[in-house]
């Protein structure tokens, strides 16, 4: 294994704390750039929401208030094609990528009352002429999927043709691999501690005593992000947010497009989500909330009655309080970036291919203003 | 035998809910609710015993025994009968919240019912051997060649090879032949110098001479019986016939490379606690480097971290059948005590004899452990052998993504799907730990185990979302 030497300063040119799916399609791009980096990633059991996402690539409903996010998430998916290719190349497989899509289902003539409302508003708040998604009836979907049984209680749904989803899982293997193919080191139970500036770059301390000197660094931790952050005097507030998610037995083929909560794997599982909780830090899952998503699924198709689900899982999606990204580089300690999201399998593209050479730059793409995590300080914004 | 109690309306409440119907699960609702508590006991098989007593009443009832042991567990149903705790059959449990409730499925529904207490008496699975070709049509365990045994009286025909190390090896062997079974012979992987660690523990199991001669019998037994048995086996391998099913068996023996016709070989490698709802519990679990397998960490009356939940009989460590009906016991007064049925000084003078029985029961275990521990070439199998069934995922795969930074268990599942089939890694989790720590050069307690989450069992969309309390089924979150 790399890197797993003990009380010995090692160095690099960037280390990038944090190897879920943020962390890692950066230290891919860094990597592919011909960087030093150096990837500290955490040990067998940690907060990682890159193991327990749900694997869709969208931006149909992504960047309602903040249209700079909006734009981030087109550009991601615009660039995923090759960035998949890339990965399953060095995933040495699949990794279940399919961009032929997307749909939010609404049942009932409510939901699909405040889902147009909800299209009309990101469109209106985008300045280009094509809008994201658009509404399809009863009779659209059917024209879509004419072989997918839908519940009668569905009504409508938004379809965004440039919405996909891959697996996610194969996803952070092929970045691991893409990492430590183009020359970049994976440590993993590397869990930093401490972070401290020293003539013009940074000593970081790692849990297990090691000590490692970089001259820039890149904070992507997810719900440890805060506590690193602050020690390079970057404010960025992250919660972590429950989601359950379980997934059914292989199935035949029955959903040909993913579907926000609900999604068919390329094997044929059913992926069903999801919950939003504050709870803390806790991983659990609780009948309660699969019981209503099962629920939910099965109003959207009912044949799911059958399926046999054989495994549910608990992740915590870092949260900002506005809830879109946040990225920032230092001004006390230039050279120290902040990189968080809960959209880091939609962003993985962008962030390996636009966000990674700005930080080899030194310098944050132009407008990226609206990113930064000072816009949650409470004396600027009073 | 009594009529049974067929459970026709489901109770949404009970003081003590006991999961399994073994003998720490008999005993452990039989104690309770003889001292007045409202017990439900949900078991997943179709009557009463457990694995080691399955269907004890029908055998009874037939006139089979199978052996003195066996008796006793009649007894265990007897007194279960007569102590006014209600059993349900084929449960299927399927969660267990720390607050107590306790989801399960029978015929396809599923029911919620709300516990004070739950003892978890899941008792032991079979440790997995994973030998090239296991997976072959025609490969099985001694478990469920045993299962078959004793609900159909069924035992394999044809060429018939036993192999690996355990008590229950022997024990199954010498049940298959008196219910006019042949067999080709036995295999036995039991590392030559378990004899003699054993021997040093000996004089403990001298407190258990008793248990000691049952297993002397049973050997006895095979021998006379005229069934070849060789020891020392290694490197056993079993390879399909040109019809995809098992055909030849190969091994190793006294130094010479030996290959036989077999039509069925029965696989058994030692059991292990079965540990999917503490497990998914988030209890703490302690690793036996002696029986090389995880333990929920529990106080001597099987209280847990989790205070609504104790553990009882193998399922906390492997004991055997007389100690766990014992730790059933135990557990029970415990309960008893929590809930305020029973004081303390009343729960400990209750306690006091039962102490002095399990320490009696379990003076043979370090014999046995040190007589059977596991032969490391089964713990840790080598190239392209499978590890995970579900997934068919091999040896070599494992080793590849720990090279590629996996530590543990859990991110190593995420990298290859090994674990996430329907067993959800029931059966290969403690061969992927010991295969990660023998390539990281860790050790297994470092590497530890899947991150298991509720429902522990496979079930419909359906059920699940008969339990939603819907006010609106389809409000969105």
């Amino acid at each position: 294994m790399s890197d797993t030497s003990r009380d010995k300063v090692t160095e690099a040119g960037v280390a990038v704390i944090g190897g879920g799916m943020v962390g890692s399609a950066l230290a891919y791009g860094l990597a592919k750039r011909g960087a030093n980096v150096v990837l500290l990633d955490e040990g067998d059991i940690a907060y990682r929401a890159a193991r327990g996402n749900f694997g869709l690539v969208w931006t149909q409903s992504k960047g309602d208030g903040m249209p700079a996010y909006a734009a981030w998430s087109l550009a991601s998916a615009a660039a995923w094609p090759d960035f998949a290719e890339a990965m399953a190349s060095a995933a040495g497989r699949s990794i279940g990528y399919e961009q032929r899509g997307g749909l939010v289902f609404c049942v009932g003539d409510a939901e699909r009352d405040q889902r147009a409302a909800q299209l009309r508003r990101l469109h209106n708040q985008r300045d280009d002429a094509a809008p994201v998604a658009t509404m399809l009836d009863r009779k659209a979907l059917h024209d879509l999927m004419p072989r997918t049984p839908l519940g009668p209680q569905v009504v409508a749904a938004s379809y965004a043709p440039g919405d996909g989803h891959v697996n996610p899982l194969y996803l952070l293997r092929g970045l691991h691999a893409a990492i430590r193919r183009h020359g970049g080191r994976h440590a993993p139970g590397a869990a930093v501690t401490q972070i401290v500036p020293t003539g013009g770059g940074f000593t970081l301390t790692r849990a297990d005593g090691a000590m490692l000197r970089a001259d820039r660094i890149v904070i992507a931790a997810g719900v440890a992000t805060t506590r690193l952050a602050a020690m390079v005097d970057i404010a960025a507030p992250v919660r972590p947010q429950r989601g359950q998610i379980m997934v059914t037995e292989r199935l035949a083929p029955l959903l040909p497009l993913p579907a926000s909560a609900l999604r068919q794997s390329a094997e044929g599982s059913v992926m069903i989500g999801v919950s939003v909780e504050e709870v803390g830090l806790d991983t659990g899952t609780t009948v309660k909330e699969l019981a209503r998503m099962a629920a939910r699924a099965l109003t959207v198709l009912p044949v799911l009655a059958e399926a046999r689900m054989t495994r549910a899982w608990g992740a915590l999606r870092p949260m900002t309080p506005d809830g879109f990204p946040a990225y920032a580089q230092s001004s006390t300690y230039p050279g120290a970036f902040v990189a968080t999201c809960h959209s880091g399998v939609t962003l993985a593209a962008i962030h390996a291919e636009a966000l990674a050479p700005a930080i080899l730059a030194g310098r944050l793409p132009d407008g990226f203003e609206p990113f930064h995590p000072r816009r949650f300080d409470v004396r600027t914004a009073a | 035998m009594s009529a049974e109690r067929i459970a026709t309306d489901v109770p949404a409440r009970a003081d003590i809910v006991v999961i399994g119907g073994g003998p720490a699960g008999l005993a452990a609702a039989t104690e309770a609710a003889r001292r007045g508590a409202a017990v439900v006991l949900l078991d997943e098989q179709p009557a009463l015993g457990g694995q080691v007593y399955r269907a004890v009443e029908a055998n009874r009832a037939r006139g089979k025994t199978l052996d003195a042991d066996y008796a006793e567990g009649g007894r265990l149903v007897d007194a279960f009968r007569a102590s006014g705790a209600l059993a349900i059959h084929e449960a299927s449990v399927w969660l267990v919240e720390p607050d107590g409730t306790v989801g399960f499925s029978r015929a396809g529904a599923a029911t919620l019912m709300k516990a004070e207490r739950v003892i978890v008496a899941t008792g032991a699975v079979e440790r997995a051997m994973p030998i090239p070709g296991w997976t072959l049509p025609g490969v099985m365990t001694v478990g469920a060649a045993q299962i078959l045994l004793k609900t159909a009286g069924l035992v394999p025909q044809g060429r018939v090879w036993i192999a690996g190390s355990g008590p229950l090896l022997r024990l199954y062997a010498v049940q298959a032949l008196a219910a006019g079974g042949q067999l080709a012979g036995i295999i036995d992987t039991t590392p030559p110098g378990n004899r003699r660690a054993a021997l040093r523990h000996m004089g403990g199991a001298m407190g258990a001479l008793g248990e000691l001669r049952k297993g002397l019998a049973w050997t006895q037994a095979i021998r006379q019986a005229g069934v070849p048995w060789i020891t020392g086996a290694h490197d056993l391998r079993a390879e399909a016939d040109d019809d995809g099913a098992l055909g030849t068996i190969s091994f190793t023996a006294d130094g010479a490379r030996r290959s036989e016709p077999a039509d069925t070989l029965l696989l058994h490698n030692g059991v292990v606690p079965n540990v999917q709802i503490t497990r998914a519990l988030d209890i703490e679990h302690d690793w036996n480097q002696t029986q090389r397998a995880f333990r929920p960490r529990c106080d001597a009356w099987g209280s847990t971290s989790v205070p609504a939940v104790m553990i009882a009989g193998d399922g906390a460590g492997i004991v055997g059948a007389a100690a766990s009906a014992i730790a059933g016991r135990l557990a029970a007064l415990e309960s008893l005590r929590a809930l305020g049925r029973l004081d303390q000084a009343a729960r400990d003078d209750a306690a006091a004899p039962l102490r002095r029985a399990l320490a009696r029961a379990l003076a043979i275990r370090p014999f046995l452990d040190a007589l059977f521990a596991p032969s490391p070439e089964y713990l840790v199998p080598a190239g392209e052998t499978i590890v995970c069934r579900c997934e068919e995922v091999t040896a070599s795969a494992l080793r590849q993504a720990v090279s590629l930074g996996c530590l543990g268990p859990n991110q190593l599942k995420s990298f290859t799907r090994c674990g996430m089939g329907p067993c959800q890694g029931r059966i290969c989790g403690l061969t992927v730990a010991e295969v990660i720590a023998s390539a990281r050069g860790a050790s297994v307690a470092d590497v530890g185990y899947y991150r298991l989450r509720f429902p522990i069992k496979p079930l419909t969309l359906g059920e699940l979302a008969a339990v939603h309390a819907p006010a609106d089924p389809t409000a969105p979150r």
